[in-house]
């Protein structure tokens, strides 16, 4: 190259080599900084147990004549495990779960193709659009009247109830998810000549779907929270109205059992969602390492 | 120098026109802002031509009109003599976006464009593994792009793109969001690609040395309205196209030329 690139690198380093510095004890509250896995479980146990003791403590604080008012997680765990083995518990827990389950499938199958073809139809979506943002202001709970009215006192009217507790909500968020898909992966399908119902369901339905899943899941956790309420009304089964029954003879043992219960039912449900979505979807795994 | 360029291009539109734009404008917001003001082109068959020009020129608009991605507001595109009405797989595009399609593994977003083709199972398969190969993608061929690196990601796309063998490939900023080396690496496998394929290309880039490197012929526009300044042939290339980049900085002629896209660049820039 003529000279004009000199190697410098047999130049010998001058500087003298410094001791590294010192540096100051790590702090676990130092701004930022993310924590250990392991750390990062222990204390969310912590959590948990810090939870457990203040309650006992409370427990203990309460004169015993009103101790049934705020009975111990023990008895509260006792409670539970007399409902299971000789009230039949099983059975209403099975009830709710085929009430959630049943409402919320029928409420995605309508809300993901609507909020598909709004997403995708400027039309459909101008339509519907106003009428839907509008509904999901209506507390689901003034239904109850109107569906007892209709159905009497049914699962039907459950159902439904709870159908509309989740779907106006469903359709926004999707809606959403939809039009958060990337309008380069259109594009390109696009200019390889995909036809308008290739793009529809083999572009921005796949694309979006990790998306709707979360949706889902975080919609159905929305849908537990109907429940009791749903099932606080001229309900026979399912877990509100065990509570229900057990409010009018004051045992809150069984009231707090059966939050425990939907408590628990919801986490199960949220890991459910979750593992389905890491298998339908292996695509979009999160890389590690 | 630009009056003999022109010479030369004049001389190169005499060939077979692969896509002609005649009086083309495009308006937005009811023709309060003009995009691209009355630009003509003609595009030779088997040239490689770079749109070059400060952002916001209208270099982008241009493209997207002659791949059918947006209507001109007045003027004509045509694609082998017929006009251009909307997108179509004759007009390859790559996007400067990653598009390979996140849900199909490097080799089924190869295949995904010849499905559309309706290219039997077992043609498609081969094909599709050629051209992995042919961007160094075969290892990587049941992997989703989440596991690729961001030019591994544009490799599939280039390769997806390739394979519905489109007669004309446009490229709007493909390397845009790539590191300095990815995109070496990546211009010089696009010259090979441009080698075997011969295809007809317009590339959009800010970038004046890789304008320079892939094309024969750049376009260089002006801002407001998006007009063409200069059309110029790349005539210190003598026609060639280089494996190895470094083997062109040292022909006569290619400072001058990048000198010269320099000095209208920053014309450009004083002017807004």
């Amino acid at each position: 190259m003529n000279g004009a690139v000199q190697n410098v690198a047999h130049l010998p380093i001058t500087a003298e080599v410094a001791q590294p510095p010192k540096r100051p004890a790590r702090h676990l509250f130092r701004l930022w900084r993310p924590v250990k896995g392991t750390t990062s479980a222990l204390l969310g146990c912590l959590g948990f147990v810090a939870f457990l003791i203040v309650w006992q403590l409370g427990h203990y604080q309460t004169p015993i004549e009103s101790q049934r008012f705020l009975p111990s997680p023990l008895q509260v765990i006792s409670a539970l495990y007399v409902l299971l083995t000789q009230k039949g518990y099983l059975g209403d827990v099975a009830v709710s779960l085929g009430r959630i389950f049943i409402s919320f499938f029928a409420a995605c199958a309508v809300s993901i193709p609507l909020a598909l073809l709004m997403g995708c139809f400027a039309p459909v979506r101008a339509f519907l659009n106003p009428l839907i943002s509008a509904a999901r202001y209506l507390p689901a709970a003034s239904f109850i009247p109107l569906l007892l009215v209709w159905f009497g006192p049914t699962d039907t009217q459950k159902l439904a109830l709870l159908f509309l507790g989740v779907i106006f909500f469903l359709v926004a968020l999707i809606l959403d998810n939809v039009e958060s898909v990337q309008k380069e992966l259109i594009e390109a399908a696009l200019t390889m000549g995909a036809k308008r119902r290739q793009i529809v369901g083999g572009v921005v339905f796949r694309a979006a779907s990790p998306a709707i899943m979360d949706s889902m899941r975080n919609m159905i956790a929305v849908g537990w929270s109907y429940l009791v309420i749903a099932e606080i009304v001229a309900a026979q089964d399912g877990i509100g109205a065990v509570m229900m029954r057990a409010g009018r003879f004051l045992k809150v043992d069984i009231i707090m059992a059966g939050i425990l219960t939907i408590g628990i039912l919801g986490v199960l449900t949220d890991i459910l969602f979750r593992l389905a979505s890491y298998y339908l979807f292996p695509w979009n795994r999160k890389r590690t390492g | 120098m630009t009056a003999a360029a022109h010479a030369l291009a004049q001389h190169a539109v005499t060939e077979e026109a692969v896509i002609e734009a005649a009086g083309v404008t495009k308006q937005y917001n009811g023709g309060k802002f003009t995009a691209v003001d009355n630009v003509s082109l003609v595009f030779p068959k088997g040239q490689v031509t770079a749109f070059v020009g400060p952002s916001g020129c209208g270099k982008t608009t241009m493209l997207r009109m002659v791949a059918g991605l947006e209507d001109p507001t007045s003027g004509m595109i045509s694609a082998y003599g017929a006009p251009v009405l909307g997108p179509g797989p004759d007009r390859g595009m790559i996007f400067q976006a990653y598009t390979s399609f996140p849900w199909l593994t490097a080799l089924q977003n190869v295949e995904y464009g010849m499905k559309l083709l309706g290219i039997p199972d077992g043609e498609r398969r081969s094909r599709a593994l050629k051209l992995l190969d042919e961007v160094h993608l075969r290892d990587f061929a049941n992997h989703y792009p989440s596991e690729l690196s961001g030019g591994m990601k544009q490799r599939v796309a280039i390769a997806r793109t390739l394979a519905q063998n489109p007669k004309v490939l446009l490229m709007d900023e493909p390397f845009g969001a790539l590191d300095a080396q990815v995109r070496w690496e990546m211009q010089e496998m696009m010259i090979d690609i441009f080698e075997q394929e011969r295809k007809t290309v317009i590339a959009v880039t800010h970038d004046i040395q890789e304008a320079i490197y892939l094309a024969d012929r750049i376009v260089f526009f002006t801002c407001n309205p998006g007009r063409i300044k200069k059309d110029i042939l790349l005539e210190f290339k003598q026609g060639k196209r280089f494996g190895r980049k470094e083997d062109m900085l040292l022909l006569p002629g290619y400072v001058e030329t990048e000198r010269q896209l320099f000095a209208w660049m920053r014309e450009e820039i004083k002017k807004q």
